[in-house]
């Protein structure tokens, strides 16, 4: 199965602020406990925070809304965090589109009748390019042999 | 197994511009769909949305307040390197006209692309249009020609969904 994933760095971050902030108060607080109020081993010691902070907040973020979609020529997965919140086989589906969100993101939606029951697939959490995985899904609900196009956009440095 | 594909053809540029809001200013397009299909007319995108933006708080505020909530669509056909007539436009214009009303939208928008040469009667066709609901446009990618209706919403295609940009022309015919 292929998978489509990103890291979502600013929900990354609003998840790992308050925790940076509540590890450099207990950090503070330890520091004063044990007397070292001053110098240059106080700021490396609450330096500390950032990564103690990131690790429990991609722990967090990685758990409850991390994005995954695993696909193949036939059947498709959602999984959100540690759970898995969409799945379904593309030929149960007859139409597809591009819907874009309340942020103006793309995101997939696949339906059952035109203009009926649907399924909303979150690409844009995903480092899939839109069109070209619209494509690609349009190809298989219509029940034709998929395209060589590869759905993944490439990484820019 | 990550590639990017710069090949992009003059239609998939000109949805991707729409995606990315090209027609914010006047109409809010959400849903795109590729290769539509009503009754024996094959739309190559088909787009849907509605006048009243969503904005963020103050803009969607002013929006809520002021402006009027009308259904819009946009069709586009790509003829490729088949020969554009008008007994084609015309086909389409049935169709859109039918849907426009079958889905009570407010105004929608037709454009065709070409890979060869306008013709004059296509040129002249398309320039006299004038009925207000629809707006009309067609692109040549071969002599990057664009022509549009001699209407509001079809000024509205150049001024707004920046066809001739999607087609590297500056050059447009309108009356």
């Amino acid at each position: 199965m292929e998978k489509l994933t990103k890291t979502q760095v600013s929900i990354l971050a609003s998840y790992s602020m308050p925790l940076v902030l509540l590890s450099a108060f207990a950090i503070n607080a330890l520091l004063v406990s044990f007397h070292i109020s001053t110098g240059t081993l106080r700021l490396v010691l609450l330096a500390g925070s950032f990564p103690i902070g990131f690790v429990l907040g991609r722990l967090i973020y990685t758990r409850r809304y991390h994005v995954e979609i695993q696909f193949d020529n036939s059947t498709f997965r959602v999984i959100k965090g540690s759970k898995e919140v969409v799945t379904g086989f593309w030929r149960s589906y007859r139409m597809v589109s591009l819907v874009l969100d309340q942020f103006g993101k793309p995101n997939l939606r696949l339906y059952k009748t035109k203009g009926g029951e649907h399924v909303d697939l979150p690409i844009s959490r995903t480092n899939a390019e839109p069109q070209r995985f619209r494509d690609y899904a349009q190809s298989l609900v219509a029940g034709q042999r998929p395209r060589e196009a590869n759905p993944q956009v490439a990484e820019v440095a | 197994m990550k590639s990017l594909d710069t090949n992009e053809s003059a239609v998939d540029l000109f949805e991707s511009r729409l995606i990315r809001g090209g027609t914010r200013l006047i109409a809010d397009l959400t849903e795109f769909f590729r290769d539509y299909r009503v009754d024996d007319t094959t739309f190559t995108i088909y787009a849907k949305g509605a006048t009243r933006n969503k904005g963020f708080l103050l803009s969607r505020f002013l929006a809520w307040t002021v402006l009027p909530n009308y259904s819009v669509s946009l069709f586009c056909v790509d003829e490729g390197s088949t020969l554009l007539t008008t007994e084609k436009i015309r086909k389409n214009v049935d169709t859109v006209t039918r849907i426009t009303k079958e889905e009570d939208l407010k105004w929608a928008w037709l454009v065709f692309f070409s890979g060869r040469d306008l013709p004059p009667s296509i040129v002249s066709f398309i320039s006299r249009y004038d009925k207000k609901e629809l707006g009309l446009a067609a692109a040549s990618t071969s002599s990057r020609q664009v022509v549009l209706s001699n209407n509001q919403v079809g000024r509205s295609i150049g001024k707004q969904l920046k066809l001739g940009k999607t087609i590297g022309s500056n050059r447009t015919w309108k009356n």
